[in-house]
């Protein structure tokens, strides 16, 4: 111990002994700020010694791995604020709606940083509680369209290249104002049907402001015949509002109410609550009589495939047997279902519900309002509410709306026309050759979203807002007002943003303030209440729907059966014909939305096309295939189109699907599928009669989503029938039941003949192996969640919504219809559909059973994919997840291969920069690009169409492996903010709760037939429903383990029809030729 | 000399040595040959100037060659969808190319490692060149599995180098043995081949006049001078390649099968499948063996080194492969009946009946039927029979592939999932362009390299072993014929008298 120097005075710091004893050896070693360093060592380092050294360090450092030590884990907490009223990255939900059809629906849009990317159903609106349809879905693509009409346009065909300003507009319709304040009645406005109390006041501001003005609405998928039906059996229009959870027994005539009804999200939610009741032992039962299989028919319980224009006749010899009506028609062939359905709404008084479709005469939704009212459905079953106004201008309907303009514009009267939407030049119907009616004005304008067969027509076409970026309000089915709000300013040129009917009509009427908000708001000041208004105002933004603005059901009684006019019978010598709405198109006004495009059809599988539907028998006699191009006559037009072999139409039945045939639209809408509308007349607009098929000889490819097997391929068949099932067997994959065998046996009713349990048999431990196993949940992968996943078949109705939400909601690319042929569609979630029939007793397929069976990656604990990715590409996390890591896959496509259920998609090209419309060189879908791959995108994908990717989800490019991951993006968001909190203190788990994630498909689902959650939690809704002896997993034998497990799909025919094939086996060819007599 | 021609006056019969007189074995080499000859004969190959049939056949696969690259040029630039491959056929041509590939390197190592450990001394006339076509199929291979991947520029993940993702390859994954097998079975083949030609190449140094050839052919000879010492350490490290290389016949294909047999698909999903795809390989590698050594012997005039003899050991071996290779397609359909596995039976239902039933059948007919042509000695004697022979199996191996990948996998488990696939234009392309990659080093091969394993040949002809003789003795062939022992190394032979 150095001595203490005694002679320091006054207070100190030291650091040691030794400084504090200032020993000569400190002084020396405070000299110098390294000690023991000479830095001359390192320069007269001898060659020899450097590279020993390099070699000791490289060994030590690289060889050895020292280099790439693991640093013991340490959690850090970060601290982290932001700026005020803003969270980057973090979505924010708006409160909206959605039009279609004259009926809004309630949205909730996600906006990430401004960019509305996602569209979900408002749980609080009631024609949505949260889900949606296909078409709302894929709203959001449609929005950030490229080749949406952006800026003002003039002139016929391509336009004159000028590219005009609003004000240069406002200046062309003052100098019209003239004529019209001198002639009103040479003016015309052709809007679509439209519930908005803005565009009302607008337009009665309109008219009031210039009393001759004529305003007309049309839509070719309207409700003339129902509206006029129920004016025939109440004396003024009403409106039905169903409520198909209190139904026991539905009687369908012709109708889609799950499928294509402006109110099918809340149908299809009611439907499949008295679905699910099956296992509470009660069980709705769904009588389909249809001539072309809709949704609908596809989950009926029995279904009759019967000529549409005999449909009137079935309703009249059902209420004759009801008694209701004097005399009784045979119908041979459908006596039978007829029975059926008398005995079943005998028992079910006041809890049955008839229900007609759009394209029956308003005889025969008289007649079903008589037959409710005397089953005493009508206040259970059915309301009756106010019907806000009959649609159309002239109080006649769409078709006569739009057959006066017509003749309006021929006769010379009218001479101005202002087209608020819509593409009448398209979807009018073609005895009326409206497309020629336009070229016969002195001026016609067009609000139009996109530079279509109208607007070509037209001398201005204007740009009118999407529904996310413009104000506006509506009310939904049962009458509930909502308002619209913008999401986003117009993506336009500047002084030629796009505008909303209301935002235009205002403008032109000169008002000051002619903008959307101040409009909605002045409206609704009509419906909230004025005390507090801002408050309500906010509020209704809040909610998306205004408080009790439903409409109140009505007392009103219709009139008897006997006081109606019977149905008219006429009877047809050659084919019938029915147009449909597309279930992809709808009326066409999604030709440019490339996920509807690809969106295969519910029961056809079909893409990118629409095709005469024809049945098989019908199809046989003609010597037609799938594909072959026939010429179908009615009176004077014909129409080529693709035949396709549907089972289940009926015979003597042929389907239009429309919507397509588009000529002029953007580049992903036109030339694709068939025109039909050059076949429908304003006569006919719904059943065409007496049409004349011929072969042509031609063909034509469809891409068709999922092989079928039916006339030429046996050992297809064969193989099939035992997977799928048949004669009422279940199959290894699908499993079904009647309900009455159901109730007798739970657990082995579902499952195949001498089937065993569940196999889990383990030669070894799984490659996880947990702290602890948790009650209930599963065994291995359960840290802290185990996600599992339950499908119920019984309640899936393969809308398509959840196919949409999927791509939608992760980046999922289309690939155009070259590469649908190659079957490389890439939709993470499909909609496997199966027919079943006894091929012995209905070989041609027109009694069959339907299941749709939704399949996306079933999570196998132990799945196949993961042992053969030669660079552990796809792996499993902690919590059950089958994961993809994108930038770590090489594409060798083996998982794919190895993948049982064949939900792996592969990126064969760069699909988000290609056109999806191909090269038209077969096998050349994609131009070679010699940028760096990675660039690709960057260098390629519009910058507006790009705006629509989810930023929560990577957007692959070629070569790289993709699937579901259970919207892994949405549960990280729940389980980190749940485990943020958790650190916090705020919460006392770190685990999410039950519901709080939603996956992209459960969301959508209008039937809620998907359920997600945690394995883990006994209370959880999956957990319960993977409980139910319905429960199976698809292809357990495989020792998979997946995660998902389905529900056996549950029939409940009537006893007195044949349990299986429908429920019908005796034939309905005779009613080809028969007729029913009154 | 070597003539054991009862008939002498038929200058034909002079080649004639597969008649099996059990008293004498056959002569290896024919002709008026001695070792002068047969040097002159293989370095003239290499020395001379080409036959213009070279130049012809060598513009050609080089122009295939040309367009394998630019498919490749296409395919990377613009992505694998310009193949047929789809959903669920993900696997298409380039695995069944790579498959296919594989299996014709097999015989090359065959021949010389496993018949040269069995002293099959009627190896030495095509080892040297069935060595070269082992390891130019094996390139071509090789080749397929790295552009396949959807990413090719990434395909060296596949490969177990540190990293800085600190991330090793999926060892599970059998395409990750893949890499190993075929990378070590490339690599010893090389070496083997290499090594054996270290003589033969020292011998062309020699020769060789042109100024690059000399510097060429003296570098790749190590130096080689023919001393005792050399020949010595030679010998022993052929003998311990040859004794590496053996397994690796087995095991690289073995380890291939497992990239059907570890998967779950039925059809693949077999246990008969190493042996049966070893047996497969070898089938179709003597196929190729014959089908270049039969126009090659002609082309360079060497039907004296190899003989009808060598052609028609070939054949037995074909025959003989040919039947194990028969006899897995009956037991895989035993076993998919025994199995009473519905997806397994449906698997081969599908083969036999459904939409590639003619896939099938054509390799049926291509394996199992048009080879046992050969069961007929003149058939095996008589050039067109025997290059349909070859062309069947060379086709029907192809198809073998085609139907375990394409027919598999195009109908699985979930019928919605079931498609067809349809090649385009460039899977074809490529299948060619594969060939033309092939005959251009090949052809190279055949131009700048001893053909001939011309050290080794000379070791079993006669004059080899002159040495116990008394020179002033008249050399007397049926002695000789006597001392000629191939069950013992030349140099033991003659050593116990």
């Amino acid at each position: 111990m150095p001595q203490v120097n005694q002679n320091t005075t006054g207070s100190e710091y030291w650091r040691s002994l030794e400084e504090y004893a200032k020993a000569p050896e400190v002084a020396e070693l405070l000299k110098e700020e390294f000690p023991g360093y000479d830095p001359d060592d390192v320069l007269t380092v001898s060659r020899r010694r450097f590279v020993q050294l390099m070699a000791a360090s490289m060994s030590l450092a690289g060889l050895t791995l020292t280099g790439c030590r693991r640093w013991p884990q340490e959690k850090l907490a970060p601290f982290a604020s932001r700026p005020d009223g803003q969270a980057p990255g973090v979505p924010t939900y708006y409160a909206s709606m959605i039009e279609q059809g004259g009926v809004a629906n309630g949205v909730l849009v996600t906006s990430f940083d401004g960019r509305p990317i996602k569209i979900e159903g408002n749980p609080l609106h009631p024609g949505s509680l949260g889900a949606t349809d296909a078409f709302t879905q894929a709203s959001v693509l449609q929005m950030y369209d490229p080749y949406r009409l952006r800026q003002i346009t003039k002139g016929k065909d391509d336009g004159d290249g000028s590219k005009p300003t609003w004000d240069e507009f406002i200046e062309y319709s003052a100098t019209r104002g003239k004529t019209l304040r001198d002639d009103p009645g040479s003016f015309a406005v052709l809007s679509q049907p439209s519930s908005s109390p803005s565009l009302e006041r607008m337009k009665d501001a309109l008219l009031s402001m210039f009393p001759g003005v004529r305003w007309y609405e049309y839509e070719p998928i309207n409700r003339d015949n129902e509206q006029r039906g129920a004016i025939e059996a109440f004396g003024k229009p009403v409106r039905p509002q169903y409520h198909l959870d209190k139904a026991q027994v539905i009687v369908s005539f012709d109708s889609d109410l799950l499928g294509c009804h402006p109110n099918q999200v809340r149908h299809a939610r009611d439907w499949a609550k008295g679905r699910k009741s099956a296992d509470e032992g009660s069980m709705n039962r769904l009588f389909v009589a249809e001539s072309a299989m809709s949704i609908t028919g596809s989950v009926a319980d029995n279904r009759l495939p019967i000529r549409s224009g005999k449909i009137g006749g079935l309703v009249q010899a059902l209420s004759q047997q009801l008694g209701l009506m004097p005399g009784s028609s045979t119908l041979n062939g459908a006596s039978e279902f007829v029975q059926a359905i008398v005995k079943d709404l005998d028992k079910h008084r006041g809890a049955s519900l008839i229900v007609a479709g759009p394209n029956q005469p308003a005889e025969v939704h008289a007649l079903c309002w008589a037959l409710n009212d005397a089953l005493g459905n009508i206040g259970k079953t059915v309301d009756v509410t106010d019907e806000p106004k009959i649609v159309g201008g002239s109080g006649g309907g769409c078709f006569q709306d739009i057959a006066e303009l017509s003749n309006g514009i021929e006769e010379g009267r009218i001479k101005n026309l202002l087209i608020l939407g819509g593409n009448p030049a398209y979807d009018a119907p073609a005895d009326l050759d409206f497309a020629a009616k336009l070229d016969k004005l002195e001026s016609a304008t067009h609000l139009t979203e996109y530079r279509n067969e109208t607007s070509r027509r037209c001398h201005w076409q204007l740009p009118k807002a999407n529904y996310l970026e413009c104000w506006g309000d509506g009310r939904a089915w049962d009458g509930t007002l909502s308002i619209q709000q913008p999401l986003i300013l117009p993506i336009a040129r500047k002084g030629a943003e796009s505008k909303s009917p209301i935002e235009l009509l205002a403008m032109m009427l000169g008002e000051k303030e002619a903008d959307g908000y101040t409009l909605v708001r002045q409206t609704m000041a009509q419906f909230l209440p004025s005390t507090g208004f801002e408050n309500n105002w906010r509020k209704a933004l809040h909610e998306g729907v205004v408080p009790d603005s439903a409409f109140k059901p009505l007392t009103a009684r219709p009139k008897t059966a006997n006081e109606l006019v019977p149905p008219a019978l006429a009877e047809t010598q050659g084919y019938e014909v029915t147009f449909i709405a597309d279930p992809s198109m709808y009326d066409g006004r999604y030709a440019d939305n490339g996920w509807l495009q690809e969106t295969p059809g519910p029961l056809t599988k079909m893409t990118w096309d629409n095709a005469a539907l024809i049945n098989i028998a019908d199809a046989k006699e003609l010597g037609v295939g799938n594909g072959d191009i026939i010429t179908i006559t009615v009176g004077e037009k014909s129409l080529e189109i693709a035949a396709y072999l549907m089972p289940g139409q009926a015979r003597g039945s042929i389907a239009l699907p429309l919507g397509y045939g588009r000529t002029a639209s953007g580049p992903i809408g036109v030339n694709v599928g068939f025109d039909t509308y050059k076949l429908r007349s304003s006569q006919r607009p719904g059943i065409a009669r007496d049409a004349k098929i011929a072969k042509t000889g031609k063909t034509y490819k469809l891409a068709l989503t999922q092989n079928h097997h039916l006339l030429n391929d046996n050992i297809g068949m064969d193989l099939t029938e035992v997977r799928v099932g048949h004669k009422g067997e279940a199959g290894m994959i699908i499993k079904e039941a009647s309900f009455e065998a159901y109730k007798k046996d739970p657990v082995h009713s579902t499952k195949m003949h001498g089937e065993h349990g569940s196999v889990s048999l383990q030669l070894w431990d799984g490659p996880y192996e947990p702290g602890q196993k948790r009650p209930g949940g599963p065994e291995a992968f359960n840290e802290p969640h185990a996600w599992g996943m339950t499908i119920d078949m019984n309640a899936c109705i393969g809308c398509n919504a959840c196919v949409v939400a999927c791509q939608a909601e992760n980046n999922v690319p289309i690939v155009g219809k070259d590469m649908v042929l190659m079957s490389r569609e890439m939709q993470w979630l499909r909609i496997d559909r199966y027919f079943k029939n006894d091929r012995e007793a209905d070989p041609d397929a027109e009694h069959p059973e339907v299941v749709h069976q939704p399949m996306l990656c079933q999570q196998c604990e132990n799945a196949p994919c993961e042992q053969v990715c030669p660079v552990a590409a796809t792996v499993h996390d902690a919590e059950g997840l089958n994961v993809m890591v994108y930038n770590r896959c090489i594409g060798t496509r083996y998982c794919s291969n190895n993948c049982p259920y064949k939900v792996r998609r592969f990126n064969y090209f760069d699909f988000h920069s290609q056109n999806p419309r191909g090269t038209g060189i077969p096998g050349m879908a994609a131009k070679p690009w010699l940028l760096m791959p990675d660039m690709q995108q960057e260098a390629m994908i519009d910058k507006i169409k790009r705006m629509v990717f989810n930023p929560d989800v990577t957007v692959r490019m070629r070569g790289v492996m993709e699937k579901c991951t259970f919207c892994v993006q949405r549960i990280k968001r729940q389980t980190i903010d749940a485990k943020n909190k958790w650190a916090r203190g705020e919460r006392d788990k770190m685990t999410v709760d039950d519901g709080a994630i939603i996956t992209a498909c459960q969301q959508s689902c209008p039937t809620q037939a998907i359920s997600f959650g945690d394995l883990n939690d006994a209370n959880s809704e999956v957990t319960k429903s993977q409980q139910n002896p319905r429960g199976y997993k698809v292809l357990d034998g495989l020792n998979t383990r997946s995660r998902t497990q389905y529900l056996a799909k549950l029939r409940n025919p009537n006893a007195s029809l044949a349990s299986t094939g429908g429920g019908h086996h005796q034939s309905e060819e005779a009613s080809h030729t028969q007729e029913a007599h009154s | 000399m070597a003539t054991i021609s009862t008939q002498p006056e038929k200058p034909q019969v002079l080649f004639d040595n597969t008649t099996d007189d059990p008293t004498r074995r056959a002569p290896l080499v024919l002709g008026d040959n001695d070792f002068t000859s047969i040097t002159d004969k293989v370095t003239g190959i290499a020395a001379g100037k080409p036959p213009a049939k070279w130049w012809i056949a060598f513009l050609f696969a080089l122009s295939l060659l040309g367009m394998l690259g630019g498919l490749i040029g296409y395919l990377v630039t613009t992505g694998p969808g310009v193949w047929g491959n789809n959903q669920p056929v993900s696997w298409g041509f380039p695995i069944i190319n790579f498959v296919f590939w594989v299996g014709i390197g097999h015989a090359g190592t065959l021949i010389s490692a496993i018949l040269f450990l069995f002293r099959q001394n009627w190896r030495t006339a095509i080892n040297r060149f069935a060595e070269a076509m082992t390891i130019f199929a094996v390139m071509c291979a090789g080749l397929f599995p790295g552009i396949h991947v959807g990413r090719p520029w990434l395909a060296y993940w596949l490969q177990p180098i540190p990293n800085q993702m600190g991330m090793w390859p999926q060892f599970r994954s059998p395409l990750l043995w893949d890499v190993f097998a075929v990378g070590t079975y490339a690599t010893v083949s090389a070496l083997f081949w290499y090594v054996g030609m270290i003589p033969d190449l020292a011998t062309l140094r020699d020769r060789c006049k042109n100024k690059y050839g000399q510097f060429a052919y003296g570098l790749f000879s190590l130096g080689w001078t023919g001393s005792s010492r050399h020949w010595h350490r030679y010998e022993k490290a052929y003998l311990l390649l040859a004794a590496l290389a053996t397994p690796l016949v087995l095991s690289v294909h073995s380890v291939v099968s497992f990239d059907f047999a570890i998967s779950q698909l039925p059809g693949w999903h077999t246990t008969i499948f190493p042996p049966y795809f070893v047996a497969g390989a070898i089938y179709g590698g003597f196929a190729m063996v014959i089908t270049l050594a039969v126009p090659a012997r002609a082309m360079f005039g060497i039907k004296d080194i190899i003989t009808d003899r060598h052609i028609e050991n070939c054949c037995k071996v074909m025959l003989g492969t040919g039947m194990i290779v028969t006899y897995a397609y009956s037991i895989e359909f035993f076993v998919a009946w025994y199995s009473g596995h519905h997806y397994e039976q449906a698997a081969f239902l599908n083969r036999l009946m459904g939409p590639y039933a003619w896939a099938y059948w054509t390799m049926i007919f291509c394996n199992c039927v048009g080879p046992h042509v050969l069961w007929f000695k003149k058939a095996r004697r008589w050039t067109p029979t025997i290059m349909f022979a070859a062309m069947c199996v060379n086709v029907g191996m192809w198809f073998e592939r085609y139907v375990i990948v394409v027919t598999s996998l195009q109908r699985d488990f979930l019928p919605s999932s079931w498609a067809l696939f349809k090649p385009t234009w460039v899977d074809y392309g490529m299948l060619i362009g594969s060939f033309g990659l092939f005959f251009t080093f090949f052809l190279l091969f055949c131009k700048f390299l001893p053909v001939i394993a011309m050290a080794e040949v000379k070791t079993v002809m006669p004059q080899a072993h002159d040495i116990v003789h008394d020179p002033d003795e008249p050399y007397n062939p049926d002695e000789d014929q006597a001392d000629y022992r191939p069950d013992r190394p030349h140099y033991e032979w003659g050593k116990k008298r």
